[in-house]
């Protein structure tokens, strides 16, 4: 046995010697004759556990079944029906709603890949602020608003600790959509671009805030990314990320641009002696002239032939010597032009 | 090489015992059993490694885990089973919530108890399907269980396999499914968990799959989602753009490349290589070469290199995780 030294916390001691529990009954796990994937529980939390069923059992509403659910959830937080305890427990004890956030911020730092979390950091912010009340604000308005402003640097604080946290990214489109924040997006977009040209996640966020819950941009928007996305592969040509933004954003929107205005500048990169060899090396550039192609041949019918002939050598280049782990790939596509 | 008799002891160790350091998965048991029992079918070695006294063991647990229907049916959208013994003795539980049933769980469980060749006799489908039905959002898309705002494709596929497992899709309303699948289109050629995220292969292997299952592949332009699958390969798969591969992928990703009929296009090799790296000396799969495996990655992991050298291992569906002998012999995914 274990001696407990006097000065030690209370809280050390098991709950089963804690004043504050000796009027609950432990609810212990029930299991069959041989369970399956049984888990070597530690003892404090087989104990937390037993405790937090005798709780949820009866739907007790009190601070210490508060308490004890941010301590199983801290081990647990894949624990699905914990996680509606406590916010009825939330709503009911009227609890702080600031000091259920910070709570919630301490815990994605510990459990990055939980969805659950973020869906509850959702419904707090929805007890604290009432999307509806916001209507008819004005967006400078809108983000003096301390939740909104708390939030917005919550999110700074995480993207900035992983860059590509998917959990992050959702919750920050929930964020925008729910109280339209749309004017301010493209602006903290650019800045994680600039961090890391390669981050995937910015990339889209960047068309979610362009497109901000409607379906279509203005021509000079979609003038204006081809020019940013331009330089953004000047700096790092042999880059997914910008190439299947821009080909992706014009097949939506403008898919004439492609040809006349995406192709001829592409491929004045690619004759510049700058960027040639980088240029004419990446996959991306050649499977971009495919996808170029491929659309001028479908809309332009008297180029149609030309077209498909540059396509198919475009799929050469590939298959033989840009792209290699997917020869077969474009091989393939060739005799589908 | 395939290390065949470690994986097996592996996977076989995870049905037994699992470290203290998986507390945090203890509500997602169902999907441990699940796992283990795919990996261990990959291998072609359910037979070889459990004996009939086991399989009832396991069948017997998982059927404890079915939430039953209490007095007077008011938890009726609580059942379907639950993903783990943790959540407490059914008939004490008062506070209805707290014993719920959760899609996910359900869909596991169904697809363990096919593994072990069990009659589903004692599954209560009405109750399954009366809850898919309270789940399916007005977007078409599910939740795993009533008191949540998560939804995402991971549970329409929970719904569609669950549906193809029972043989009745009379709880999913599949033109709703098929438009909320169709909303996740990203302008990348992948698809995301809820319109305008991220294009993601968890997710797009959830879509997929759904989509397969549902007979409704011509929803999605299906050339550019086989495209950006295809690009996510570089040896191993990752499950974003410019992101590492990690093991899993093999599955989420290439499961989906061979729903589209790119079996022939994959550079098999450089799959084969990479799980061969992440194969741990001691049985099982991690997620990068040099991380402890887990049954996740194990088994994923095993799956995905099916796809790169099925001769050395059971040929598995890529739409519902079981090997197509199987899934022959009980009548499912026969429109596959």
């Amino acid at each position: 046995m274990v001696q407990v030294a006097e000065s030690e916390d209370v809280t050390c001691l098991p709950m089963s010697q804690q004043d504050e529990w000796k009027d609950v009954v432990p609810l212990a796990q029930e299991e069959t004759a041989s369970p399956v994937c049984p888990i070597a529980y530690a003892e404090d939390y087989k104990e937390m556990m037993d405790y937090l069923r005798a709780l949820m059992a009866k739907g007790e509403i009190s601070q210490r079944a508060l308490k004890l659910t941010s301590l199983v959830i801290e081990e647990n937080p894949g624990h699905y029906t914990v996680w509606v305890y406590r916010k009825k427990l939330v709503r009911e004890l009227q609890v702080n709603m600031e000091d259920e956030l910070s709570w919630v911020a301490d815990l994605s730092a510990m459990q990055p890949k939980n969805y659950q979390l973020w869906h509850h950091r959702e419904a707090v912010v929805e007890m604290l602020l009432d999307p509806a009340s916001i209507q008819g604000m004005s967006q400078d308005d809108r983000v003096a608003i301390p939740v909104l402003r708390r939030e917005l640097g919550f999110l700074a604080e995480s993207l900035d600790e992983e860059s590509k946290n998917f959990h992050a990214w959702a919750y920050r489109q929930w964020l925008v959509r729910t109280y339209g924040l749309w004017d301010q997006e493209l602006a903290f977009v650019a800045v994680k671009i600039d961090e890391d040209i390669r981050n995937n996640s910015a990339w889209n966020q960047r068309y979610f805030s362009l497109v901000a819950g409607g379906s279509s941009l203005s021509a000079d928007v979609v003038e204006r990314e081809l020019a940013y996305t331009l330089e953004k592969i000047k700096l790092a040509p042999n880059n997914e990320s910008p190439w299947s933004f821009i080909v992706g954003l014009l097949l939506r929107h403008a898919p004439e641009k492609l040809y006349e205005s995406l192709l001829p500048q592409i491929k004045a990169l690619a004759a510049d002696e700058e960027y040639l060899t980088a240029i004419s090396g990446t996959p991306f550039y050649w499977a971009t002239l495919v996808d170029i192609y491929e659309q001028q041949a479908k809309d332009v019918p008297e180029k149609q032939k030309e077209a498909i002939e540059l396509a198919s050598s475009a799929c050469d280049v590939l298959a033989t010597e840009c792209d290699l782990p997917r020869q077969k790939y474009w091989q393939f596509r060739q005799t589908q032009l | 090489m395939l290390n065949r008799d470690l994986h097996i002891r592996y996977f076989k160790r995870c049905l037994e015992m699992l470290p203290a350091a998986m507390q945090s998965l203890d509500a997602t048991r169902m999907m441990l059993v699940q796992l283990s029992l795919v990996g261990l079918a990959a291998l072609g070695a359910i037979d070889e490694a459990l004996t009939s006294n086991d399989r009832h063991g396991i069948i017997e647990w998982i059927y404890a885990q079915q939430v039953p229907a209490n007095a007077d049916n008011s938890n009726a959208k609580y059942r379907g089973f639950r993903g783990s013994s943790m959540f407490g003795p059914h008939d004490q539980i008062e506070y209805m919530p707290a014993n719920c049933g959760n899609l996910a769980a359900t869909y596991s469980a169904l697809s363990a108890l096919v593994l072990l060749g069990d009659s589903l006799e004692r599954v209560d489908k009405k109750a399954i399907i009366g809850v898919m039905r309270e789940l399916q959002q007005e977007s078409g898309c599910f939740s795993p269980h009533p008191h949540t705002t998560e939804r995402d494709p991971r549970f329409i596929y929970c719904a569609c396999a669950v549906s193809e497992i029972l043989g009745d899709w009379s709880g999913v309303d599949k033109q709703a499914a098929v438009a909320y699948i169709q909303s996740c289109m990203c302008y990348d050629g992948g698809l995301t968990q809820v319109p305008f995220q991220e294009s993601h292969g968890g997710h797009v292997y959830c879509c997929v799959a759904s989509l397969a299952l549902m007979g409704r592949l011509d929803a999605i332009p299906t050339d550019r989602v086989l495209r950006w699958a295809l690009y996510r390969q570089n040896d191993g798969y990752n499950g974003r753009v410019n992101k590492d591969p990690d093991a899993c992928y093999a599955f989420w990703v290439g499961a989906a490349v061979e729903m589209l009929g790119g079996h022939e296009l994959i550079d098999s090799d450089g799959t084969f290589g990479f799980l061969m790296t992440c194969q741990s000396k001691f049985g099982g799969v991690g997620k990068t070469p040099g991380d402890y495996p887990d049954p996740l990655h194990s088994a994923l992991g095993l799956v995905g290199y099916s796809f790169c050298r099925p001769e050395q291992l059971q040929v598995m569906s890529p739409a519902l995780l079981l090997p197509l002998p199987l899934m022959e012999a009980r009548g499912i995914g026969a429109s596959l």
